[in-house]
């Protein structure tokens, strides 16, 4: 394995990290911050990323009166001798060194770092074969997410570890998001590791959408067909051209449980006494609750609060501000959960459903619906486990299923956080095999115990120093994640953290284009791939 | 070529006189001995003086209006005989054949021996590695050190035919010498720069 030699390590310590200094011939500007380096030393070889780089001189004399002229003689007699550069290096995972006769296979993979080496051991470039071994090789658990900034050999992101715990996925607004929530959904869906749930707030994923570079995208469900069902929330989305809607979702006021309205409180404008009003609501009509509440005439308000005990102006605000509730267009007076059970039905297939929002793009629209349809996936997956406990047969256990959620601040806010359904799934991890992709711009108004409990972050561009607090949050090493986490460029790069890689990475994202779109659908025109199809569509045949 | 011959040694330098009154070897300059055993000692020249011969007699002078210069030396042959030039130069190494050593010799050269010029293909064999310069650094009293570095650094470059690869080598030594003073490093390199 031959490497290009940078430097030597010459100072450091356990703690702080490694200092190596560079070589004359290497140049500071060949280099990042959050580069992949690999140190040989005597015995092992360390999988580092440079945290810093630094301009030193042996002199102060020098920096105070740099040479006159800039003569190039003189310019190139003081670099490398008097004025140098040196990095720090924090190694990350270690090896056993192999020598050049043994399989690539037969290597014993990286574990995590316990010594440094010793003084004078060489830093050197990671070659592609480093990678290889840190990240593995594109395979059917291992995607290929992006290249590092120096180099094309693709980085892999282990999807088993992915959806085995809730990831975050963040950036400002243009840093690419939402292309790499759909590369991450389309590298699971093709998996067939776990199934998606997507609410698509922002109409993003199931249609085609321009980008930012006036290209035309394909969205999920052109490039998997059949295996997306797409319910949205409009029957006038099914209408328009090249948008093909499966089902239409509807929400019953049946369906309804106080806490989805609690959340709301801002929103619809709810004082302090609607909780307990709504308790009395409840105790009174069970589930219909909201139902009758936003059918009582003034009288019947009346009567009802003289029977109950409840304050009459406080029930006729809450009418009045639940009414907007009832006039959303997809809220029904009574609606089975049949049409949820289904989708849950249709995930057990293989299925990936995404939840199209359309034109009911509000805040309460976005709370409303992901809250209800949320709870009742979680409640039939819960059962299925607890299922799955009791009768310990493997086809009894449920698919993984990640849950994607843009906007998370808003479900996931430090108020509310505690009450919803999605604070609930970040917290219980994958006890019931539901798990989370949490999208979002504004990852400092999440909820910081939520934040430490994500499993793999995926971060493009963040400025606020709240923001890059809050992705930071709980991960090892953030001052110097923080410094990878600052050098990023705008697009397409992002710092990947986390469960499913074995150290922190940049990367440069994979473009999303027709090389994609084939590598994706490839794999359905073999015949195994057919088969499967088939399978997905109609079930498995009763052997 | 015979230059002058030896009159004081010891182990860090050797003090020759000229054979030719006024014509000693170039301060920097490489010249070389050999000592008893045949081996080769290199010596680099860090002074010259120029005097009477008794210490005890200062030369006077000797210039009239209408002699001066070249001219009093016409008009006083004698001159060459009473003065003397002599040169000091620092012991940087030696050879027993083919391989030079660029260290102090376990003997100096020995007195009454002649001190030669180095030919061009002396130069090139000797400087090929530059850590003599180290020994040139602590020496050369009353000539600072690195205006000798200086002079030698040139007189190499012009003999080895402004080769500026050797150049930039030996600047390069230079500067991790003296890489805690900046100030004496840029004496030297201000002075050596090939295009100033």
């Amino acid at each position: 394995m031959s490497r290009k030699r940078l430097g030597v390590v010459v100072e450091g310590a356990f703690n702080a990290g490694l200092t190596a200094r560079l070589d004359p011939g290497s140049c500071t500007e060949d280099l990042r911050i959050g580069d992949f380096v690999t140190i040989e030393g005597e015995r092992n070889l360390y999988f580092s990323m440079i945290s810093d780089i630094a301009l030193r001189s042996t002199s102060p004399g020098l920096v105070a009166d740099p040479p006159r002229g800039m003569s190039p003689f003189i310019a190139d007699t003081l670099s490398g001798t008097n004025t140098y550069a040196t990095v720090e290096v924090r190694p990350m995972l270690m090896m056993g060194k192999a020598d050049d006769h043994t399989f690539v296979e037969d290597i014993t993979p990286p574990e995590t770092v316990r010594t440094i080496p010793m003084h004078f051991s060489t830093l050197c470039e990671a070659s592609e074969l480093d990678f290889h071994i840190v990240f593995g090789r594109e395979d059917a658990s291992h995607f290929a997410v992006g290249t590092p900034l120096t180099m094309e050999t693709p980085i892999c992101l282990d999807l088993n570890r992915l959806v085995e715990r809730s990831n975050g996925i963040f950036g400002q607004t243009g840093t690419g998001k939402s292309f790499l929530v759909r590369l991450l959904l389309c590298g699971i869906i093709k998996s067939g590791l776990a199934v998606n749930l997507i609410f698509d707030m922002h109409d993003e994923y199931a249609f085609g959408k321009e980008s930012e570079d006036k290209q035309w995208v394909k969205g999920l469900r052109h490039l998997f067909g059949s295996r997306i069902l797409i319910y949205s929330l409009e029957e006038a989305a099914a209408a328009r051209a090249g948008r093909s809607v499966d089902v239409t979702l509807k929400i019953g006021l049946n369906q309804f449980e106080p806490e989805d309205v609690l959340l709301l409180a801002e929103e619809l404008n709810l004082r302090a006494t609607a909780e307990p009003t709504i308790g009395l609501l409840q105790d009174q009509y069970k589930e219909r609750w909201l139902q009758k509440l936003l059918e009582m005439s003034p009288d019947e308000i009346a009567l009802f609060c003289e029977s109950r005990g409840a304050h009459p102006a406080t029930m006729g605000a809450l009418q009045r501000n639940l009414k907007r509730i009832a006039r959303r267009p997809y809220v029904l007076k009574e609606a089975p959960f049949s049409v949820i059970d289904d989708m849950v039905a249709a995930l057990d297939q293989g299925k990936h459903v995404i939840l199209h929002f359309g034109r009911q793009d509000t805040t309460l629209d976005h709370m409303l619906v992901a809250n209800i349809v949320t709870r009742r996936v979680r409640q039939l997956y819960r059962r299925k486990v607890e299922r799955y406990e009791q009768t310990q047969k493997p086809a009894d256990k449920p698919k993984p299923l990640v849950i994607t959620i843009e906007e998370a601040h808003k479900f996931l806010s430090p108020a509310i956080s505690r009450q919803t359904i999605f604070g609930t799934i970040a917290r219980e991890l994958r006890k019931y095999h539901v798990t989370l992709m949490v999208v979002d711009q504004r990852p400092g108004g999440i909820d910081t115990e939520i934040l430490s409990q994500l499993g793999t972050r995926i971060t493009g561009k963040l400025t606020d120093e709240r923001d890059i607090e809050g992705v930071l949050m709980g991960v090892a090493n953030r001052t110097f994640l923080r410094n990878a986490l600052n050098s990023l460029n705008t697009r397409q790069q992002i710092l990947i953290t986390g469960h499913a890689v074995p150290m922190p990475i940049v990367l440069r994202t994979r473009p999303y284009d027709e090389v994609f779109y084939k590598d994706m659908g490839s794999s359905d025109l073999t015949p195994e791939g057919v088969k499967k199809d088939l399978t997905d569509l109609f079930g498995s045949r009763p052997e | 070529m015979k230059i002058g011959e030896i009159i004081a040694t010891e182990t860090t330098s050797l003090v020759a006189e000229s054979y030719t009154l006024n014509h000693p070897p170039a301060l920097g300059s490489l010249v070389w001995a050999s000592d008893e055993s045949g081996r080769t000692i290199y010596a680099i020249v860090c002074h010259v003086t120029t005097g009477g011969i008794d210490p005890s007699r200062r030369p006077i002078r000797r210039s009239t209006e209408n002699t001066s210069d070249a001219g009093v030396y016409r008009e006083h042959p004698e001159l060459v005989h009473t003065l003397r030039t002599e040169f000091r130069a620092l012991l940087v190494g030696w050879s027993d054949g083919d391989r030079i050593t660029q260290s102090l010799p376990s003997q100096p050269p020995l007195l009454h021996y002649t001190v030669h010029t180095c030919s061009e293909k002396q130069v090139r064999a000797f400087t090929e590695e530059s850590y003599y310069l180290r020994l040139l650094l602590n020496g050369g009293e009353p000539v600072p050190p690195e205006q000798l570095i200086v002079a030698n650094l040139r007189e190499t470059y012009l003999c080895r035919g402004r080769d500026d690869a050797w150049l930039r080598a030996a600047a390069k030594q230079i500067a991790r010498l003296l890489k805690d003073d900046y100030e004496r490093l840029m004496t030297i390199l201000y002075a050596i720069d090939p295009r100033s």
